[in-house]
């Protein structure tokens, strides 16, 4: 009689244990898009989710994107963590050197048909320590040149795809280009990505100069702004904004997408803008330089917090999240890390607004592209680099001297 | 007969030059507004396009879309029933201890009145830190508490207080002592008599107490992180793009939503929010 | 009511004969009290002690780790740090532009509007609406209306053929427009002040003055002027107090630049704790603000008692 009370009970406080771990649970997932179709993107892969295990749900809370990772620091501060979000690039390496994410690398591992290898690994440096996993990248996205067709046509010079097609398309050709564009059509020749080169892009605006010259911005801790190759490359940049007047200057409006620049940098989600823009337009791979080809990645990617409380459903949720036909499913809006989604025609198709030439401009920049540096420090890094990029661009600054207080002032930080 | 007529014409010359100058000092104090609606008005390009005051179409549409961006009819009211609950119970608590600190003598009542004065003197950003580490231990964080209560026992409360204790010093003693006589207990006679004859103090508190709440700004910024838990003044700055560049048109229109009732309530009332200011100012 | 006093003070009632109305009456204003005080210990005092503490570890807003590291924050503020100068100068240089131009255009409001005539209700409404205006709001509109070339003010100032500089990229001149932005906003206030204290003084001073044939300027200079003393010695308290706290004014206009040439210490203590996650250092900051603070207020109060 005892031994069948005591096997009643353990049944019973095991079935109990069970459905607790059975039980509902809602993960709290971070993101900075409020765009309808992303969100029911992201809603389909919550259903997706749902076949595997029934009683989860997944609350998607948007954070406007300006200040996304500082609330969502206060979020993590406050004791109020969510379980899984989005990431900016600039805040990964912080976040992973602060112990905050949760190492993927069990769960990615663990997942059925995952395929970790297909990543690219250039697209997951940031992302990477070792062997531990801190993110999946879920957008990277490479910097191409918009271009208003429109525009050159009017002032009769070939597009920047004719050129690089040619070999042509360097930067000795872009600085002709838009002075030529400027002179004859009386738009700018060139915008800094979204009109902020001068106050929240400065990196945007700098590095794939410097880059095609051969240098970068900081390597192995030494900053790489006053060496002759970055100081030559902005030098060219401060030629065209306040010589040859092409490139937008401080405090103008020359805004791409309402025809008021013939050419702009930017990444292939902003392609979205462009029906309403009215001008028959197109995308390019970045002018190359001294340095040959350098193409240059912005990313993003899905993390889990390890002061949430659902890690490892979290972690089965971002593996969901990145499996090859999710990957393939974004694509449309977020241009994958996987290798075999890239290769395939279904992402040169993917995109109806850009034809499958130019995709593979995308592609091929995903594949050969490196990320936008990255440091633990990078907010101090930024902050202390403004004022001193700030001063470099006045019409009569010394921009090696300029430059080389941005050296002296981000050096201690690195 | 002329002499009294040039000094008359001298005078209205004289007033009309005051006048004049007046209007012309006053452009950047009524500009803004004009140029905040109008914009509310204008299209996305337009509004760096042309200089005037009349936009070329009205766009009733960026009213609707402010709607849509994101949740702002939530934040407008949490905006609006949080400076109501800080209100009411600053009300409530400064009057009280503004009440004993003026009427009741006991042990320590100077120092207490010196210490809050201190407190007075203290910028919020000195205690934000300590606070939102005492708010996240209460699992206060990313609710709208910290926005209650810290306004209402910080420096605005300590300010209300003292408010209270001076216009209650100067209320004649007589109706308070006939009070007690009848045999009301000090609350009863705070409330049934203190407290209506300080109606004049009791607006002025509620007045500023209630604006200092609608554009309070540090605290919801590193409080609130939820969307459909903003306020206005974080609501207001949060009307970018997905890539985070601001949206002029709706950013302006949204801004005119927010200060077009206040003003419409201060020019009725105009009148008594000075003198409250007035109040404040000049005992204090 | 002679002798009510001692009665009151040592009547007993019969059901609680230790407890004299005296102590009942002390234990009744601390009931009333205690609200405030409560509120005051809980979010006053013990973050004040806090901020002392944290202000002697090295502690990160998102890791949470803590060490102890003495007085290195106040050492790296004062003598190591080159930001922190450079942000003490920011501060006081927008203090000393805010402060004489706030309370100076106020008195000459005041002065114009304390009268009685058609219209000077209209007037005193028009200069105190931005008073009631959110901050954040305020801060947008001239942040638009200043912008470089396709600005209002620079639109306006080329029509009439001057070439206006880029008002918020400059370090020089966007310290000016904050400054300038800033005051009328707030002016109103302290206008206010002003008249109603205006208003306080008796007209026969005056009009006997000007029998005597003093001059409206001398009648301001040794009548009106020496009577307003106190009101003006609040006034530059309050005011040099509040031009210490601003921050969503500046954190909107320029976020403290540029050149981290609007960088002011309220906004550099938010951006060290909370962008940059540095509480301990932040909390140092808040420390010498707050002594900063307490100082000039002293100063000014010493002037008071000087002066009568």
């Amino acid at each position: 009689m005892k031994t069948t009370m005591k096997r009643m009970t353990t049944t019973v406080l095991a079935l109990g244990m069970m459905s607790g771990s059975l039980g509902a649970a809602e993960l709290r997932f971070t993101i900075w898009t409020g765009n309808e179709a992303h969100l029911k993107m992201l809603n389909g892969f919550a259903e997706s989710f749902k076949a595997k295990h029934p009683d989860v749900t997944v609350k998607y809370e948007t954070i406007p994107p300006g200040d996304y990772t500082q609330k969502l620091t206060f979020q993590l501060a406050g004791g109020n963590a969510p379980d899984a979000g989005w990431l900016m690039e600039d805040a990964a390496p912080t976040f992973a050197a602060a112990g905050v994410l949760d190492n993927l690398a069990p769960a990615l591992n663990k997942a059925q048909g995952y395929d970790f290898a297909d990543f690219s690994k250039p697209a997951l440096g940031l992302w990477t320590a070792g062997d531990k996993v801190y993110g999946v990248p879920f957008s990277t996205s490479p910097f191409v040149i918009f271009y208003n067709k429109d525009l050159f046509d009017k002032a009769g010079l070939e597009d920047p795809n004719a050129l690089a097609a040619k070999g042509q398309w360097n930067m000795a050709k872009f600085q002709e280009v838009s002075k030529k564009l400027k002179d004859a059509t009386g738009k700018w020749g060139f915008e800094f990505k979204d009109g902020q080169g001068y106050d929240t892009r400065i990196m945007h605006a700098l590095m794939p100069p410097i880059r095609a010259a051969g240098g970068d911005v900081w390597a192995n801790k030494q900053c790489g702004f006053d060496k002759p190759e970055a100081v030559a490359a902005v030098k060219q940049l401060h030629d065209m904004v306040f010589k040859d007047k092409s490139i937008v200057p401080p405090g103008e409006q020359g805004d791409y997408f309402s025809g008021g620049s013939a050419m702009t940098i930017n990444q292939i989600s902003r392609a979205s803008l462009m029906p309403k823009a009215g001008f028959k337009w197109g995308i390019a791979p970045l002018p190359t330089g001294a340095g040959g080809e350098s193409p240059v990645i912005g990313q993003a990617g899905i993390v889990v917090f390890s002061a949430g409380k659902q890690k490892e459903l979290a972690a089965e949720f971002v593996a969901h999240m990145t499996t090859k036909d999710n990957v393939a499913a974004a694509a449309q809006f977020f241009p994958p890390a996987r290798k075999s989604v890239l290769d395939s025609d279904a992402f040169t198709k993917s995109n109806n607004l850009i034809p499958p030439e130019q995709m593979k401009v995308v592609a091929d920049a995903i594949s050969k592209g490196k990320v936008l540096p990255a440091h633990e420090k990078s907010p101090q890094i930024l902050a202390a680099m403004k004022p001193r990029v700030d001063a470099l661009w006045r019409a009569n600054a010394d921009v090696e001297a300029s430059l080389k207080a941005v050296c002296t002032a981000i050096q201690p930080l690195l | 007969m002329t002499a009294s007529l040039t000094r008359r014409r001298i005078r209205i010359i004289n007033q009309i030059c005051w006048t004049l100058a007046l209007c012309i000092v006053a452009i950047p104090f009524v500009f803004p507004f004009l140029w905040m609606v109008s914009s509310g008005f204008k299209s996305a390009a337009e509004i760096f396009g042309s200089p005037s005051l009349v936009p070329r179409e009205w766009q009733w549409q960026n009213f609707i879309d402010v709607f849509k961006h994101q949740p702002f009819a939530r934040q407008y009211l949490n905006s609006l029933y949080i400076a109501v609950t800080v209100t009411a119970l600053t009300l409530l608590v400064s009057s009280l201890a503004g009440y004993a600190l003026a009427r009741m003598r006991f042990a320590g009542a100077a120092l207490v009145a010196l210490f809050l004065v201190s407190a007075l003197m203290v910028p919020e950003e000195v205690t934000i830190i300590p606070n939102f580490f005492m708010m996240r231990w209460a699992g206060l964080v990313d609710t709208h508490w910290p926005l209650i209560l810290l306004p209402t026992f910080g420096p605005q409360g300590i300010m209300a207080t003292f408010l209270m204790r001076q216009y209650f010093l100067a209320l004649p003693k007589e109706l308070e002592d006939a009070g007690k006589m009848d045999g009301l207990s000090r609350l009863g006679v705070w409330w049934s008599i203190a407290l209506p004859m300080s109606r004049p103090a009791l607006a002025a508190v509620a007045i500023i107490t209630f604006l200092n709440s609608w554009n309070l700004f540090l605290e919801p910024l590193i409080f609130v992180s939820s969307l459909d838990k903003f306020t206005l003044p974080l609501a207001l700055s949060n009307f970018t793009d997905p890539y985070g560049m601001p949206l002029w048109h709706l950013q302006l229109a949204a801004t005119s939503l927010a200060v077009i009732p206040i003003l419409v309530v201060y020019i009725i009332a105009q009148r008594q929010i000075i003198e409250s200011f007035a109040l404040s100012g000049v005992k204090g | 009511m002679a002798g009510a006093l001692p009665i009151r003070d040592t009547a007993r009632r019969e059901d609680a004969p230790w407890l004299t109305l005296k102590m009942r009456e002390a234990m009744e204003a601390w009931l009333f009290i205690s609200p405030t005080l409560a509120g005051f210990l809980i979010f006053f005092v013990g973050p004040l002690i806090a901020v002392v503490w944290y202000s002697l570890t090295e502690w990160n807003l998102l890791t949470q780790q803590a060490t102890f590291v003495g007085l290195d924050n106040y050492s790296d503020a004062l003598f190591r740090n080159p930001d922190f100068w450079h942000v003490i100068r920011n501060s006081v240089i927008f203090a000393i532009g805010l402060v004489p131009l706030n309370m100076a255009l106020a008195l000459s409001l005041a002065l114009a509007l304390s009268g009685r005539f058609a219209g000077v209700v209209i007037f005193r409404t028009v200069f105190f609406a931005p008073v009631v205006t959110s901050a954040v709001a305020w801060a947008i509109v001239w942040k638009f209306l200043l912008q470089g070339e396709a600005g209002f003010i620079n639109q306006m100032l080329a029509s009439i053929g001057i070439d206006g500089p880029n008002w918020l990229r400059e370090p020089n001149w966007a310290m000016a427009a904050v400054i300038v932005t800033r005051v009328i906003k707030m002016v109103g206030l302290n206008m206010i002040l002003y008249i109603a204290a205006l208003q306080a003084i008796p007209r026969d001073y005056a009009a006997a003055a000007r029998l005597e044939g003093a001059s409206g300027w001398q009648i301001f200079r040794w009548i009106i002027w020496p009577l307003l003393g106190p009101t003006t010695l609040v006034i530059m308290v309050i005011t040099t107090i509040g031009s210490f706290k601003v921050f969503d004014h500046i954190y909107q206009m320029t976020g403290g630049g540029p050149e981290n040439g609007t960088l002011v210490l309220a906004f550099y203590i938010y951006q060290q704790g909370f962008q940059f996650f540095d509480v301990g250092y932040a909390s140092a900051l808040a420390m010498i603000m707050f002594v900063v603070v307490m100082m000039l207020t002293i100063f000014q109060l010493v002037l008071r008692r000087r002066d009568t």
